[in-house]
């Protein structure tokens, strides 16, 4: 179980990416804003807590893999990479301009941090599945994180690979949907309707289970529960908020890309500030 | 190590390299058997990944694996990798260069026989044509097929080998290694025109420039195993000492060796080409031999191609 005092910071950390993100976001001028916010919490989690990284070793051998399938979320794990100090903060505002390590969707051969180039939907998870059956040949020596989002589960090749992480056993590959209810034509119930995927995916053979996405405590709990299972993948269930941290977003009926102004960073930024204040006067 | 086509020589070369070289595996679209694959699997039970019947979701556990340090070899039928795969083939294998090797068997109309159009591929190189960073072999038989095989690992990058129906002719003598500059001469008879023959037909080729030469037209007669070669220098060489040209594939006249050439030609030696293989066509079901026959590869046919290559700008 986390600490108060992690739990604090794994939200101050949430703060921070989303400051980050929301900078990127206004000197790129537009963005996939909905997504990269919804994801927070998620984000903070594995690169504050989980994950096994070395930012002055990006490419270490037996370091955790993560793969962002909803690549088009890129800036806040962005925002998260450079907090951890994987490139200098100062490249966030080089968002999607020429030359830039960080391209909109998440691009391996640009970013350091970034195991895999996704971006096309419905994909990421079949690499994730290569990645952690390729942790097999090494001694299992790290684990697999994956983020889908909720719509590329339309897409027929997330089930593809849900079948075959289950017939592998693929214990070493945790996953999440982060399951925000929107997709770019509407909500995902008036779209293509999931249904009750927790069920789906146990009914596929994996450990499943669902939490509050915007509660770093649950998710760590998922994640521990995860890694305890054994001849199994595990799917993470985010119930999220699209848009979530951010007020403009969640204003909007569909919050999935929108331009995003100085003014609109102005006055998010200062919100979020207010937050973190509070919250390190919660710490002392 | 013996083996019978290009399915077996790709098994056989598969097994010999994962015997050295651990980072080896092989990803299935529950195609072990149509890859001739069964020996390797019992072999290297743990190096052997059953996908089941999904060639998109293939590929990217080839691109995952790929990205920890193995080598995954990906086979399966041509078309079901280039077409249905393709994007997954282009944008998370190629894009991010990683070292994947794909066999596409079937490929071709004779590759394909007996099976009709859903099985029979004659448009994957001209799909892969037009993806950087993929490295695109064309083995004549079995024997450049296995050659294929062992040398597609000292390319650190997707690598594209094309397999047949595992009934082609034997061309090639054993110990033969798979030419480095993309081509090699088989027949020298002069210099009235270059042959380029690429796949399973070459036997058919080489018939037809045997007869030419009895007919008094000497011909010279390359195999051309890599497409779109990076470093071409070479075949251009080559090309450079004849002003006449006929390609002959079994694939769409477009994309693949007939593209191939007169780009190389029209961008350093401009000549009368002709190009032989399949022109707005569909393939159909029916025996080898007989649908090569019946699609223009007999080698009276191509003979007549030559003659009316002979007669332009006269």
């Amino acid at each position: 179980m986390l600490s108060k005092d992690e739990i604090l910071r794994l939200n101050l950390f949430s703060a921070e990416i989303r400051k980050a993100t929301i900078h990127a976001l206004s000197t790129a001028g537009s963005g996939h804003i909905g997504g990269a916010m919804s994801m927070v919490e998620t984000l903070a989690v594995l690169y504050g807590k989980v994950m096994n990284v070395d930012p002055q070793n990006p490419h270490r051998k037996d370091r955790d893999r993560f793969v962002l399938s909803k690549g088009h979320s890129g800036p806040s794990l962005y925002a998260a990479l450079a907090l951890r100090g994987f490139f200098p903060l100062k490249e966030l505002e080089t968002l999607n301009q020429g030359d830039t390590i960080l391209p909109s969707h998440a691009d391996r051969n640009k970013t350091p941090g970034v195991d895999f180039s996704t971006g096309s939907l419905g994909q990421g998870i079949s690499m994730a599945a290569g990645s952690a059956l390729g942790a097999r040949y090494m001694g299992n020596s790290y684990y697999t994180y994956c983020i889908l989002g909720d719509g590329e589960c339309d897409e027929g090749q997330v089930w593809e690979a849900a079948l075959f992480c289950a017939q592998h056993k693929l214990d070493h590959l945790i996953a999440f949907v982060d399951y925000n209810q929107q997709q770019l034509d509407g909500s995902v119930e008036e779209v293509c309707h999931l249904g009750d995927l927790r069920l789906k995916f146990e009914q596929f053979g994996w450990y499943a289970q669902e939490v509050d996405g915007h509660e770093v405590s649950q998710i760590y709990e998922g994640i521990r529960k995860a890694q305890g299972q054994t001849g199994r993948p595990s799917m993470i269930i985010l119930r999220t908020q699209k848009g979530w941290g951010c007020e403009y977003a969640l204003a909007q009926p569909i919050c999935h890309h929108l331009p995003i102004s100085k003014e609109i960073e102005q006055q998010e930024i200062e919100r979020l500030d207010r937050e973190i204040e509070e919250m390190k006067r919660g710490m002392a | 190590m013996s083996y019978k086509g290009t399915r077996e020589a790709f098994s056989v070369a598969l097994t010999e390299l994962a015997t050295i070289d651990e980072r080896i595996v092989f990803v299935s679209s529950d195609s072990l058997k149509a890859m001739r694959a069964v020996a390797f699997a019992e072999k290297f039970p743990e190096k052997y990944i059953e996908c089941g019947i999904s060639e998109q979701g293939s590929v990217d556990v080839a691109a995952g694996l790929a990205a920890c340090g193995q080598i995954p070899f990906v086979g399966t039928y041509a078309g079901f990798l280039t077409m249905r795969a393709c994007e997954q083939m282009r944008t998370f294998v190629a894009y991010p260069n990683l070292n994947v090797k794909f066999v596409g068997i079937n490929a071709g109309l004779v590759g394909g026989e007996r099976e009709g159009v859903t099985h029979q591929f004659y448009e994957d190189l001209g799909i892969l044509s037009s993806i950087p960073n993929v490295t695109i072999f064309t083995p004549a038989d079995a024997q450049q097929t296995y050659e294929a095989v062992k040398a597609s690992i000292e390319i650190n990058g997707p690598v594209y080998i094309r397999a047949g129906s595992g009934r082609e002719e034997d061309i090639y003598p054993a110990g033969t290694p798979f030419a480095e500059e993309g081509f090699r001469v088989l027949r020298d008879y002069g210099k009235d025109l270059l042959i380029c023959a690429s796949g399973f037909i070459l036997n058919r080729v080489i018939a037809s420039a045997e007869l030419l030469q009895k007919e008094g037209i000497h011909a010279t007669l390359a195999d051309v195993n890599i497409l779109q070669n990076r470093s071409p220098e070479k075949l251009i060489e080559l090309l450079k000492k004849f002003d006449r040209v006929l390609t002959v594939e079994d694939h769409n006249v477009n994309g693949g060796l007939g593209s191939y050439i007169c780009t190389l030609a029209c961008e350093h030696h401009p000549m009368y080409v002709e190009r032989m293989g399949l022109k707005d066509t569909f393939g159909e079901s029916g025996g080898a031999e007989e649908l090569a026959d019946a699609y223009g590869f007999s080698p009276e046919n191509i003979g007549k191609q030559v003659h009316k290559l002979m007669e332009r700008g006269r």
